[in-house]
């Protein structure tokens, strides 16, 4: 008979990689406020989540950035996520915001925004990034029922981050079916990171390990949009070491927003 | 948590594209991971049934112990479809029929897909199928849908694939309307409340445990059900009784 784990708990601390905190326009969000997201990380032994709010993927990144910052309201377990976009060129405002705010990593999301992540688009902002150890997440789709899915084009992550080995930079909600070159991609840069969280192919994590290493795979739920402990039972029972465990539930995140990216 | 655990949606053969390999020692130490003890595989891949059936038969026979197989048909050879289910429950000892609607370009309630089911209504079948097709015409619903071919089909139990993860409110009120409609709980997704919300509208005994293995991974998939905020009872009645139940699954 099976042997399965009906009352499951982490058992190394967790510190979630990818979870939007906020109300969205284009449907109803199952947890929208910071309590009930703090609610939820109890109910899932989650300690941390990084945090962004999807009015400013969607609509704009310094209405939606100051949002998050008011809906934490300090509380130190939501750790505050910046969505940048190089639309226009406010790249000091930006960085005065982040300081500000004490914000340590930014999520870009090319596809929906629609621009090339190449460098004569984002090239000021890399240099912002490299020069203030900044991580960037790279968020791979963004769907809603009017752009059905906008994607970050892979072509374009290899060939800027390729030139710029002092960018750190996180593959956020890489999906299944962006196993035919995520895998390549991730084997091509080791400035490049990934949060697991819609990466369920089956034998994912052994894939990514693989390719990438301990050190650059991340827990991420993508909570509210999907529940948050699915990936971290799964992890759970993987057959990884403690050490292992502990680096991908949270060491590796840490690691990266005190700026301590891998670097070649 | 010792508790039978069946998986009700694998699949088996290759698809390079989606790293979806059936390495059976591979799928074996995938499954011992979860703790699924039996899975239900079929192969939709080839164009021929008879050829998809064959390497059912042949994945099943290589660990008896631990897959049961899944017969699949296609409408686009009709005159292939009844002696082929013959072959494949009389001889083959498969235990439902898998079919995909939308990779047929058919929905579920086509005409081709009548002769199947009449097979499966004589005999007290099940069948397995994604239950919505991308071009429905407006207006129409899963309740409606399976409300009408259960009245014409009232042997064929309906097992609604990918339905129960994200706690479709459509695929719930065809569960309440229907009593022969099933949902299953695998898939891409994993929404907050998602199972829960399956077992609390339909009922923990019209819930089936799927992984959709090799394609998702198996241990993500179960933990939709495993940390689901539902009873210890719901959850042993999905990740395998209600599977048990439903066949007359002997382990």
């Amino acid at each position: 008979m099976g042997e399965v784990d009906l009352d499951f708990e982490p058992t190394v601390p967790v510190f979630d990689a990818n979870v939007a905190l906020g109300r969205r326009h284009d449907k109803p969000v199952a947890v929208d406020t910071a309590d009930g997201v703090l609610r939820v990380m109890d109910d899932s032994g989650v300690d941390r989540a990084l945090v962004y709010a999807p009015h400013a993927v969607t609509y704009d990144p310094r209405d939606g950035n100051a949002m998050l910052v008011e809906q934490i309201g300090g509380e130190p377990r939501l750790v505050p996520q910046f969505v940048c976009s190089p639309v226009f060129d406010r790249l000091d405002d930006f960085a005065d915001e982040v300081e500000a705010a004490g914000v340590r990593s930014v999520r870009m999301v090319p596809g929906l925004h629609s621009y090339p992540f190449r460098d004569w688009v984002v090239g000021r902002w890399l240099d912002w990034m490299a020069d203030t150890r900044t991580p960037v997440w790279l968020h791979t789709q963004w769907q809603t029922w009017l752009s059905g899915g906008d994607n970050l084009d892979p072509r374009d992550v290899y060939e800027t981050l390729k030139a710029r080995p002092d960018v750190t930079a996180v593959l956020s909600e890489v999906k299944y079916d962006d196993i035919s070159w995520a895998l390549s991609l991730l084997r091509s840069l080791p400035n490049l990171h990934v949060e697991i969280s819609r990466f369920v192919v089956g034998g994912g994590i052994e894939y990514l390990l693989e390719a990438a290493g301990e050190s650059r795979i991340m827990f991420g739920s993508r909570f509210p949009d999907s529940a948050m402990p699915l990936h971290l039972y799964g992890l759970h029972h993987s057959g990884l070491s403690d050490e292992t465990l502990r680096a991908i539930c949270a060491g590796n995140l840490d690691r990266l927003l005190a700026g301590e990216g891998d670097r070649p | 948590m010792n508790t039978p655990v069946i998986d009700f949606h694998s699949h088996i053969a290759r698809w390079e594209r989606y790293g979806h390999y059936d390495e059976p020692g591979r799928y074996l130490r995938l499954m011992d991971a979860a703790g699924i003890d039996r899975s239900l595989v079929s192969c939709i891949f080839y164009g021929d049934a008879r050829r998809n059936n064959d390497a059912v038969a042949e994945f099943v026979a290589a660990n008896p112990d631990r897959f049961y197989g899944v017969a699949f048909s296609t409408p686009h050879y009709p005159a292939e479809v009844v002696p082929e289910l013959e072959r494949c429950f009389d001889t083959l000892g498969m235990k439902f029929l898998k079919i995909y609607p939308d990779y047929f370009g058919k929905p579920n309630d086509d005409p081709a897909y009548f002769p199947m089911y009449e097979f499966l209504n004589d005999r007290g079948l099940a069948v397995k199928a994604h239950p919505s097709y991308p071009f429905d015409p407006p207006g129409t619903t899963l309740v409606r849908r399976y409300a009408a071919l259960a009245e014409r089909f009232p042997g064929v139990t309906w097992v609604l694939a990918h339905a129960a993860g994200s706690g479709s409110p459509d695929a719930i009120e065809a569960a309440r309307a229907v009593p022969s409609v099933y949902l299953e709980t695998c898939g891409s997704g994993g929404a907050h409340n998602g199972v829960k919300a399956s077992v609390d509208g339909a009922g923990a005994d019209r819930v089936l445990f799927g992984t959709d293995m090799p394609l998702l991974d198996a241990r993500h998939q179960i933990a939709k059900v495993t940390t689901a905020d539902i009873s210890d009872e719901a959850k042993q009645r999905v990740l395998g009784l209600n599977a048990i139940q439903l066949l007359g699954l002997e382990l």
